[in-house]
């Protein structure tokens, strides 16, 4: 019977040389220095570009918070293993606020409904005054912000606590936190997509803006937890606690993902195409005209088609080098749609890759990474007392 | 429990002192045991209705379509919100069959077999509507694409085209995969059963069915197999009906998040019939510990989250009509909540999105009673969304001196009425003949299928763990 019990082989603390906090926040430093040289050249480029580069890292912390909540909820065990990669990534969400304080600066560069001389020729942001102001604005995302950085710093401060109290009932607590977390969460997340992208063209809605963001979002964290998983293996860590029945279960979740994106992507594409209402189309025109149409179809084709027909295929989901690749390529493609759906609000006839799009990527990545490396340096790198590691450990894959 | 590692040890499918022969008798007995008078009864009721529904398209295509309640705006009524209400209930058995299975949640081989017949028969009950709500039903076959020397097509760029295709691709599978199912367990009644005629008949269905290590691979193959061809059916069938109402330009329902809404609301509402018979049927039956709490407890939880996701929708289709600031959009939801058919807008809300909120006490989840009076509230809900769809958007369109009030006929009624008739009469035929359990899955899922639960004398021996309590209540 013993035999069937596993137990947790492997170092969980993550070696000295390792930790890259100072590497990334170096990076994270050097490239805002340079993104704010920018903002003097060209503040509005410098405005859209950190906006994009702000919402892909905020998502991969979105997708990862709601992750977590969905976890402790469904009682899974199989991400028990992972769980410390979304936890650092949330533990200090209320820090990565700060970061949003130059979106908050650039309101009126990004967001024409700021412009009082504006609205008030436009009977229909006139309408609309009542959610888009400015101070309506900001006092929405204090609010996400706080729920999100308390729901991260909660989910991960409990998490750890389990390691050192060895009290498995904190998993009730966690599930406590959570259960109420997801409907906050999709709420909080849908008015944030709605804030931060939908109203930067500021006539254009869409009811299924939101499930479309969180849709593109949680297919992107598979890939950063496969990523990592693959990271850590290669310095020998988590060998045989992260296993191929693991890796195979994240191949899965983001097989099931990436189909759950397209499905969404593209109703809410047909819908509008097929009902050709011009208030609804305008926004898919800009988006097909000149060169932002081949990021079009280089969605479609990278985003689903590709991984789609890849991973069909059973054994597929679970060999490294393909599930490297494509995670590579879709949080590229990640933070491709998300320059899509922002930057032609700028430029409207075509793709137009600024410096600042690269800076403030490696600015706030290196803040972003220099943070997780912070949180995950700090606390063993599975949770060792959680009731649920053994059942995750003891997966296996059956061929 | 075996799993030694378990720290809140999940509970027990099966409840009670079972083992797989006494599995066995419990659920196949019924089949071969005299038919209960009771069962008459019922099903005589349900012929009754029948008769009702059979009466009532006669009628409809001796008359068409007049004698419905159908006025110049809302040429859409009680028929398509029937259809969909009733699609959407067909939409929990394929759930619990492929996507929980896929998830490998055993619960489900407790309530899969019977929510996958009610999946079949719903759709039945659904795809009546359609096919008589066109008028003229003796050129129906139109919606078919077959060469013909007028040369005609149906349009393929309609929805309504699609919805053929879709539904019926989803009756065929589910059909199959509900079939596969059940052919271990038609030869376990083949096998029992003591007269001739059943024997020859369980056999046929059985298709040659031996248990052999070969038959087994097979079987699980294609249950896989149809299980991924499934699971993708469940979206789309939802997201085409979703389509009939979302790709037209009509305020209230071009929204863009219909398709996921719909699918969201199909299986809420499938979950709940599910439930609602379920209650009925382990009482009567006896099947307690196969059907246990804690089954209608996840249950609970599946209804509030869907429930839940339906309020979302509601309230981004609320906050979007004012946010996009069209007129005839925002007009329209103003006149759901205040207008004439305000009566039904909030019947909806109340039922839909209200009511399964008490299922966040763990208390109330489990309480079977109050579980019972959810369930039907909430496929009340259920026809009143659509109903609260189709006609506050037809009734008040873009031309103020056309509107009017809609009300149904008797035929309205009495059409909806006869479908439980026709739903009850293969409900209770599938309740009689066949075993309302997948005994041969339920019996995989139980302890004593996992070999680890065996000594080396090989005798029963699930290994009991305890569980200290948590060191302080969180």
């Amino acid at each position: 019977m013993d035999s069937h019990s596993p137990k947790l082989t492997d170092s969980v603390s993550l070696p000295e040389h390792l930790d890259a906090t100072k590497t990334f926040i170096g990076i994270g430093v050097v490239g805002l220095i340079a993104s704010f040289v920018g903002f003097f050249l060209d503040s509005k480029q410098f405005f859209f570009s950190y906006l994009t580069s702000f919402t892909f890292f905020s998502s991969i912390a979105l997708a990862s918070l709601v992750l977590l909540m969905i976890h402790h909820v469904t009682k899974s065990s199989w991400g028990t293993v992972i769980r410390r990669i979304p936890e650092a990534f949330v533990s200090k969400l209320w820090v990565w606020a700060l970061f949003f304080l130059p979106v908050i600066f650039g309101i009126t560069s990004l967001y024409k409904w700021t412009n009082e001389a504006y609205v008030a020729n436009d009977p229909i942001l006139l309408g609309k005054q009542a959610y888009l102001n400015d101070i309506f604005f900001i006092v929405r995302q204090v609010l996400y912000f706080s729920i999100w950085g308390y729901f991260g710093y909660r989910l991960h401060k409990v998490s750890v606590e389990m390691d050192r109290t060895n009290d498995w009932g904190l998993t009730i607590l966690l599930r406590k936190i959570s259960a109420p977390g997801i409907p906050i969460f999709a709420l909080t997340v849908a008015f944030a997509s709605f804030d931060w992208l939908m109203s930067l063209d500021a006539h254009w809605f869409s009811t299924m803006f939101g499930v479309y963001f969180f849709a593109m979002s949680f297919q992107a964290i598979f890939p950063v937890l496969i990523l990592f998983t693959f990271w850590f293996h290669s310095k020998g860590l988590l060998k045989n606690t992260i296993r191929q029945s693991h890796i195979y279960d994240m191949g899965a979740w983001f097989f099931g993902f990436t189909v759950f994106y397209a499905y969404i992507a593209f109703s809410q594409f047909l819908l509008i195409y097929y009902a050709n209402i011009p208030e609804e189309t305008l926004w898919f025109y800009h988006r097909m005209e000149g060169s932002w149409s081949f990021i079009t179809y280089l969605l479609l084709a990278g985003r689903f088609a590709l991984p789609f027909v890849i991973f069909l295929n059973r054994d597929r989901k679970h060999s490294r080098t393909l599930l490297g690749i494509v995670s590579v390529l879709i949080l590229a493609l990640h933070f491709v749609e998300l320059h899509w759906i922002v930057m032609p609000t700028l430029h409207h006839h075509g793709m137009s890759l600024s410096w600042l799009d690269i800076t403030t990527f490696f600015g706030l990545g290196g803040v972003f990474m220099g943070l997780f490396f912070m949180m995950l340096k700090k606390n063993n790198l599975v949770p060792v007392h959680d009731p649920g590691l053994k059942p995750s450990l003891a997966k296996e894959y059956h061929q | 429990m075996s799993k030694t590692y378990e720290y809140v040890p999940e509970p027990a499918l099966v409840k009670g002192n079972h083992d797989f022969g006494s599995i066995t008798r419990l659920v196949t007995d019924i089949n071969l045991r005299p038919t209960p008078k009771a069962w008459y009864i019922v099903f005589g009721i349900s012929n009754l209705l029948l008769f009702v529904l059979l009466a009532s398209i006669g009628y409809l295509i001796w008359q068409g379509t007049g004698i419905w309640g159908l006025n110049s705006t809302v040429n859409w009524g009680w028929a398509i919100i029937n259809f969909v209400w009733w699609v959407g209930i067909g939409h929990a058995g394929t759930l619990i069959s492929a996507i929980l299975f896929l998830f490998r949640q055993n619960w489900r081989t407790a309530i899969n077999r019977f929510a996958e017949a009610m999946t079949i028969f719903a759709v039945m009950c659904a795809g009546i509507f359609p096919a008589i709500h066109v008028g003229r039903i003796w050129v129906i076959y139109w919606v078919f694409p077959v060469p013909n020397s007028m040369a005609m097509w149906p349009n393929f760029n309609s929805p309504l085209l699609w919805d053929v295709f879709a539904i019926s691709t989803y009756l065929t599978v589910s059909f199959l995969f509900w079939y596969v199912g059940l052919v271990p367990d038609f030869a376990t009644l083949r096998d029992r059963i003591k007269s001739k005629f059943g024997k020859i008949a369980y056999g046929i269905a059985a298709l040659g069915w031996r248990g052999s290590n070969r038959h087994w691979w097979n079987y699980e193959k294609a249950y896989m197999i149809l299980a991924g061809l499934a699971t993708p059916l469940v979206l789309s069938v939802h997201t085409i009906v979703s389509f009939d109402f979302a790709v037209s330009v009509i305020p209230g329902w071009h929204t863009t998040i219909f398709p996921p809404y719909f699918v969201a609301g199909a299986v809420f509402s499938g979950f709940a019939m599910v439930l609602t018979l379920m209650i009925i049927v382990r009482k009567i039956y006896g099947l307690e510990e196969i059907m246990t709490d804690d089954h209608i407890e996840k249950m609970n939880i599946i209804i509030l989250v869907t429930g839940s996701m339906v309020g979302f929708a509601y309230l981004m289709e609320f906050f979007i009509a004012w946010y996009g600031q069209v007129e005839y959009e925002k007009a329209i939801f103003i006149l759901r909540a205040t207008g004439p058919y305000a009566w039904a807008y909030w019947i909806m809300i109340t039922c839909n999105v209200l009511s399964p909120q008490f299922f966040w006490s763990k208390k109330l989840r489990r309480h079977v009673g109050f579980t019972f009076f959810i369930s039907i509230v909430v496929n009340i809900g259920m026809w009143f969304e659509r109903f609260v769809i189709t006609v506050t958007s037809l009734s008040t369109d873009f031309l103020p001196s056309s509107w009017g009030y809609y009300s149904p006929t008797m035929w309205d009624m009495l059409t909806y009425l006869g479908t439980f008739g026709l739903f009850g009469t293969f409900f209770l035929l599938f309740l009689r003949f066949l075993p309302m359990i997948a005994v041969a899955e339920l019996k995989g899922a139980m302890p004593q299928a996992d070999p680890h639960n065996y000594n080396d004398e090989g005798e029963y021996a699930p290994h009991e763990e305890i569980i200290p309590e948590p060191k302080r209540s969180y």
